[in-house]
């Protein structure tokens, strides 16, 4: 039987100090249950706050039962880990599940950890340490946690560390009989003292967890939300999000907000509600250099942009280099379901079909195999079909990524919908010698803001060009005005455009002369660094 | 108390196994005879089979039923196996081996029948027949996604036909290192045996892997006059020389097309290259016309190949530098025939190319001649244009009877998606060839028998011992080799090979197949060679 040393309120008695029961009572209920609201926190944190980030990491994983599906992991190091992580990863279907999971896991650590190092109540604070490592590790590699990355060790780590605390916990209680604290309650060696500093401990732990991530990797969480949401077909919510966080500017998140405008035809009117000037992200491709995150948008811009057969090639090529992972293949089913390769369908959704949790998109999907009626009355695929090429061309064709370069060199739509993509992305990549040789369908009618002002901007070298369009009168005042008010903040563009964002958010001029100034420079993205050839 | 709740618990799990297990393998003794036609997967309907071949495991689809027995009979023999409501029958591999020596040159009757609710219900009978020659054991293959440009892991692999065996040849890296990530492509035997092999490595550790008499060393075929490397090998039967053709490839992506990926050759030449002196030299060399796919008749005197003619696609105003681009607009244009070569092994001379099959003039197009064993057939691949087959749905299996000098399509092996890169077996009563079928996009093997009056029979794919796994396994079969015997070198003798030595650069002999297309001038029209005397 291990000693136990009398705490301090007994100590205090032992000495003859004026405490009394009913003070030593109300001592003792002043005392917390630090653990029990560690693990409320940790929920929240795991299911509220990263939620979506351990969703869309899922999202980006796979994970079915069957060993053989999985040898690419297995065969691997650490190969039983990676899947048993991939495994638990499946819980954040629902990200308040899989939370409950990652909090349960995470307490239980902590507690063992307590129980393991035979930490006295003064040191006791120390048992949160591991846990919250662990989570201002994940926060420090933000999107790096599934980004080309290995998704089984998100949970595996945890699920190991667990799994040795367990069995030294076992054997500890095996041989030396050391007591166990029931899991929530507060050990009764516990001083006030010792109870705050624990949670002193666990606040400043989370503080300083959630003000890095909020300080430098407020992106993630925008980011992810936004995939989810492109995933749900929220395209309201996206709107919503992406205006919410309007100053902060990336590719992925642009492309969702572009994605969601398209999707409810506002791409004319909304899209420089958000600012683009592409920060850099904190993001690393496979091979451990930076990258431009280009694989995290690219599959969907390719398939909302009207091109499922570019939409495969890159889920394709981003499954060959990382094995297979179901936000791709989801997006490779619906891609083969609009070319109507009804036996890759069923392939992919037969594989999909062993995945926990992803009854609801077989059998959505399902019922539109073999049948082109259902598939061209799903109003997404319906969305898309709009802007479908006409003619069959090559990629290389074009500029990268496809469905920027293909708006760019549009000859044939269609759709007034294909044509006001391709209007806008002539605006959005300046080239306005572009934007003028395709305004010719339109003229006569009002267009939308965007390409209104674009076509006032553009009758500043084209004089009378504004007098082929209606309802252009009423925004002259603003350009000139516009025009006017920039002139002090033309000399350093790149120094003024920041500021000047907030005055003019969602108009073009505004963009055209102060917006994305990098990107016009470098082009829209990298090129990959992997291995390519004829297969 | 205690007890009671093991008993339940034990119950409950005997009640659980027994509904999700396979009943009984026995015929009912009361059944309903069904007129429809089982549907099974893989379709091993009505297929001929060889005498050598593992079980031909299915999975019967019918969402009415919850319960199957499949009963095989022939010759006294019978065979019966069971299946759950998942359908999947797969049979004892000593009983299907007994079955198939017994029925050796003749029928074995599949009988499968359904349980749907109560009652049994059996479908109408298909049959199996077993040939008398048996295909060779020995299946090589690679394992690879049907990606577009990038490569990870792949493999080689050989798998025995008469049981489930699989050996790996070589993998590259599992895990990724971009440094070491490397492609392996166009394995290639001599005759039917493992004895001689190779394949090439791309990227890191690059070379062509030579394997004979069970040691592995790497050679580099590079020179200025040379294009690229050794790319389609063939190995001589007799002499200890490789034929490869040297390929300049370039491919694109559709944008809005059935077909998803066109890869197409700038440049092609052929080379020959003298394995015991580590020399090459070009058999053809050529500006305009596009050589590709070697291919030695069994007696080692000719050599085919295919050739495009591309003079009139090129427009002279512009620059070599346009070629690739002017070569790509046109793509659907580019027409190969099948042509050959004599070769006197003594002197190593070449006499004048040969038209051999005329599709040009057709707006056809051939790709892979595989000539068979007894030197009477030549397999080849047809398709609408290009020599890429395998992406093009219109690509179908042929042969040219040499005896007869006619051409037909196996219409019995083909399929609406392509058929390519097939292969014979050493009795030549056997082809093998990579089928997209199934899918569209992932490719499997699949066997057919050819019988004696040149007539292919209808194509099953490779069993496996879980059928499923060809709906499950992401990786396209590519390149099935049939071979007599088994790979002896080890993987780890291969991997040191490729890791740990340097390629051995070959020498380069020049010669007079420098331009020896040169002469006479392609058809305008058509595009195709004249066929030479």
């Amino acid at each position: 039987m291990a000693k136990v040393k009398p705490n301090k309120s007994t100590k205090s008695v032992a000495k003859g100090s004026v405490t009394t029961p009913a003070t030593e009572k109300k001592k003792r209920q002043l005392r917390l249950p630090v653990l029990f609201l560690f693990f409320v926190a940790v929920l929240l944190w795991s299911a509220w706050y990263y939620g979506s980030v351990f969703h869309l990491s899922r999202e980006y994983s796979f994970w079915v039962a069957d060993t053989r599906q999985l040898d690419f992991i297995l065969s691997c190091s650490f190969g039983s880990l990676r899947y048993v992580g991939r495994a638990l990863l499946m819980t954040y279907k629902y990200p308040w599940l899989g939370g409950l999971l990652m909090a349960f896991m995470l307490t239980l650590g902590t507690w063992l950890v307590g129980y393991c190092w035979r930490l006295k109540a003064k040191w006791r604070a120390i048992q949160y340490l591991p846990a919250l490592a662990y989570m201002g590790t994940v926060t420090f590699y933000g999107l790096d946690i599934f980004f080309e990355a290995e998704t089984g060790y998100i949970f595996g780590i945890p699920f190991l560390a667990l799994l040795v605390l367990a069995i030294c916990g076992i054997m500890i209680r095996s041989f030396s009989r050391k007591k166990v604290h029931v899991l929530f309650a507060i050990p009764a060696d516990e001083t006030q003292r010792d109870n705050l500093l624990q949670l002193a401990v666990c606040l400043i732990g989370f503080a300083a967890i959630i003000g890095y991530n909020e300080w430098k990797r407020p992106y993630v969480r925008v980011i992810t939300q936004l995939a989810s949401m492109e995933q749900k077909q929220d395209w309201e919510g996206i709107q919503k999000v992406a205006r919410a966080h309007a100053y902060q500017s990336n590719r992925p998140m642009a492309c969702m907000y572009a994605i969601a405008l398209v999707h409810t035809d506002q791409v004319g009117y909304r899209m420089y509600d958000i600012r683009l000037d592409y920060d850099s992200l904190y993001i690393h491709g496979m091979d451990g250099t930076h990258n431009n995150a280009s694989n995290m948008y690219i599959p969907e811009g390719d398939y909302h942009g009207g091109f499922p057969e570019s939409c495969m090639h890159s889920c394709m090529e981003q499954m060959v280099m990382e094995g297979p992972k179901l936000r791709l293949m989801k997006l490779y089913i619906k891609s083969a379901l609009m070319r109507g390769e009804w036996e890759l369908c069923r392939k992919y959704l037969r594989i999909l079909s062993d995945v926990p949790f992803e009854g609801a998109f077989c059998k959505k999907y399902s019922a539109m195999v073999g049948n082109d009626s259902l598939v061209n009355a799903d109003p997404e695929i319906a969305k898309i079909r709009l802007t479908e090429p006409l003619h069959d061309s090559f990629e290389s064709m074009y500029q990268a990524p496809l469905f920027m370069g293909y708006n760019l060199s549009l000859v044939e739509g269609r759709s007034v919908n294909a044509l006001y993509n391709s209007l806008c992305v002539c605006l959005y990549t300046k080239l306005m010698p572009a934007f003028l040789s395709r305004l010719e369908p339109i003229m006569g009618s009002t267009p939308p803001d965007i390409i209104a002002d674009g076509i006032l901007l553009a009758s500043t070298k084209s004089p009378g060009l504004e007098n082929r369009f209606t309802g252009l009168n009423m925004r002259v005042p603003r350009i000139q005005n516009f025009m006017q008010q920039i002139q002090p903040y033309l000399s350093d563009r790149p120094g003024n455009a920041y500021e000047l964002f907030g005055k003019y958010k969602g108009y073009y001029p505004y963009y055209y002369f102060f917006g994305n100034l990098k990107a016009t420079k470098k082009g829209y993205t990298g090129q990959t660094t992997s291995n390519s050839g004829v297969n | 108390m205690k007890h009671s709740l093991y008993i339940i618990i034990l119950g409950g799990l005997t009640f659980l196994l027994a509904a999700c297990g396979k009943p009984a393998a026995q015929v009912p003794t009361q059944y309903s005879q069904l007129e429809e036609q089982v549907n099974i997967y893989p379709d091993y309907t009505d297929v001929v089979v060889p005498p050598n071949i593992a079980p031909l495991n299915f999975i019967v689809h019918d969402s009415l039923a919850d319960a199957f027995v499949a009963q095989l009979q022939g010759n006294g023999v019978e065979l019966l196996a069971s299946a759950g409501k998942d359908g999947v029958i797969q049979m004892d591999m000593a009983e299907w081996k007994k079955l198939l020596a017994a029925c050796k040159g003749a029928d074995i009757t599949v009988t499968v029948f359904a349980k749907r609710g109560e009652k049994w219900y059996s479908f109408k009978p298909y049959t199996l027949t077993v040939a008398e020659e048996p295909v060779d054991a020995f299946l090589s293959y690679r394992l690879i996604e049907p990606g577009y440009e990038l490569y990870r892991q792949l493999g080689i692999y050989q798998r025995n036909l008469t049981n489930w065996d699989v050996h790996t040849i070589y993998e590259n890296n599992r895990e990724f290192d971009n440094k070491t990530n490397h492609c392996i492509n166009c394995h290639n035997y001599r005759s039917n045996s493992s004895a001689d092999m190779m394949f090439h490595v791309r990227s890191n550790h690059g070379g062509t892997v030579i394997v004979q008499n069970g040691k592995a060393h790497k050679v580099q075929m590079k020179d200025s006059t040379i294009i690229t490397a050794g790319v389609y090998p063939s190995w001589h039967p007799t002499e200890n020389l490789i034929a490869y053709s040297t390929n300049k490839t370039g491919q694109a992506f559709h944008v809005y097309h059935d077909e998803k990926i066109e890869v197409m050759d700038e440049s092609s030449d052929l080379l020959l290259y003298d394995v015991n002196k580590n020399e090459v030299c070009h058999i053809m060399r050529t500006r305009d016309d596009l050589e590709t796919f070697p291919c030695w008749a069994p007696d080692g005197k000719k050599l085919y190949y295919c050739n495009a003619n591309v003079s009139s696609l090129l427009n002279p105003a512009f620059e070599d530098s346009t070629r690739t681009q002017q070569l790509m607009i046109q793509y659907d244009s580019i027409y190969y025939n099948m042509m050959s070569v004599t070769f006197d092994p003594k002197t190593r001379q070449f006499g004048e190319p040969q038209m051999e099959v005329e599709v040009a003039s057709k707006r056809k197009s051939i790709s892979v001649p595989r000539v068979s064993p007894d030197g009477r057939y030549v397999l080849y691949t047809q398709g609408d244009y290009g020599q890429f087959h395998i992406w093009h749905k219109s690509a179908d299996l042929w042969v040219k009877d040499l005896q007869t000098d006619s051409c037909y399509i196996l219409t019995e092996v083909n399929s609406k998606e392509a058929e390519s890169f097939h292969s014979w077996s050493s009795n030549g009563r056997w082809m093998v060839f990579a089928s997209r079928r199934m899918d569209g996009n992932y490719s499997r093997a699949f066997l057919a028998y050819f019988d004696k009056n040149g007539r292919a029979h209808k194509a099953f794919v490779i069993p496996q011992e879980d059928p499923e796994m060809n709906v499950l396994l992401l990786k396209s079969f590519n390149v099935p080799e049939l071979t007599k015997d088994s790979v002896t070198i080890s993987t780890a003798d291969i991997a040191k090979c490729i890791y740990e030595t340097e390629a051995e650069n070959a020498k380069y002999i020049p010669n007079d197949a420098t331009f020896r297309h040169q002469g006479p001038k392609a058809d305008g029209v058509t595009g195709a060679s004249p066929k030479r005397k």
